[in-house]
């Protein structure tokens, strides 16, 4: 028979040391999500230089505000720093995200610690060998 | 026994658009990762190879279907993180009628956003 007991609101942050596995899947897909979302926003609002654009003149050598508002950015290299970081909250969203899609479809909830482990060690080496990539050019 | 908080409501419709639009977004936010970081460098983009990519249709469709779905995704999951945390009654609703009204905008900005990209109309 199955046994109960208070382990306090969800949420209690608290007792971070007592946490398995999950509840660090949990935390870190809420986190990831937060900052997707904010950055989705400022996205939004960063593109909307484009808005004013006039694309007859886009081209004819005068640089546009859109095209000098990304190159601007992409000069900075904590831009750069920051792109790899969005990218690594990314890919462990996305992760996670599929190892959650499969616990809801009642697939894999034996291995659910494992393939939390899994998620974290494919980011870091997705996020590892993006590197070069995001940095080309700034350094 | 602690109360408990669940956004879970079993064959809720927003559960199932979570979902849904998860699936979607898997593989439209890698495929947009990969085209404008890996294949397109960010630092060389520029107005008119942006235009040049949103004025085809099916990636224009895409793009916005992107922004349709990751928006209902990100602002679902934002409330579903506050109602976990405890949000009841009159707060509830607020929150919920800010968030919809801020996801509201944000499709409105980025629809005229990817208009002004595009050639197409």
């Amino acid at each position: 028979m199955s046994q109960t007991y208070d382990r306090g609101t969800v949420e209690s942050y608290g007792r971070w040391r007592e946490f398995s596995a999950g509840m660090w899947a949990w935390i870190l897909h809420k986190f990831t999500g937060w900052i997707l979302v904010g950055y989705l926003f400022t996205h939004i609002a960063v593109l909307s230089t484009a808005t004013g654009v006039d694309p007859a003149s886009a081209g004819a050598g005068a640089t546009d505000l859109y095209t000098a508002t990304l190159s601007g950015l992409e000069s900075l290299l904590v831009v750069r720093f920051l792109e790899v970081g969005l990218l690594a909250v990314a890919v462990f969203h996305i992760l996670n995200g599929i190892r959650l899609l499969f616990v809801d479809l009642g697939m894999g909830l034996e291995v659910q610690d494992k393939s939390f482990y899994a998620s974290v060690i494919l980011t870091g080496a997705i996020t590892v060998a993006s590197v070069p990539t995001f940095l080309g050019g700034a350094l | 026994m602690a109360e408990h908080y669940s956004s879970f409501r079993r064959g809720g419709t927003l559960w199932v658009l979570q979902r849904v639009t998860a699936v979607f977004l898997i593989g439209v936010l890698a495929f947009h990762f990969v085209l404008l970081h890996f294949v397109n460098h960010a630092a060389e983009i520029t107005f008119l190879g942006t235009q040049a990519r949103m004025s085809q249709w099916g990636y224009l469709a895409t793009m916005w279907l992107f922004l349709v779905t990751a928006t209902f995704h990100g602002v679902n999951g934002v409330y579903n993180a506050l109602v976990n945390q405890g949000l009841t009654g009159t707060a509830k609703r607020v929150v919920g009628g800010v968030l919809a009204l801020a996801g509201l905008l944000l499709i409105v900005q980025g629809t005229r956003v990817a208009l002004a990209m595009s050639n197409v109309v």
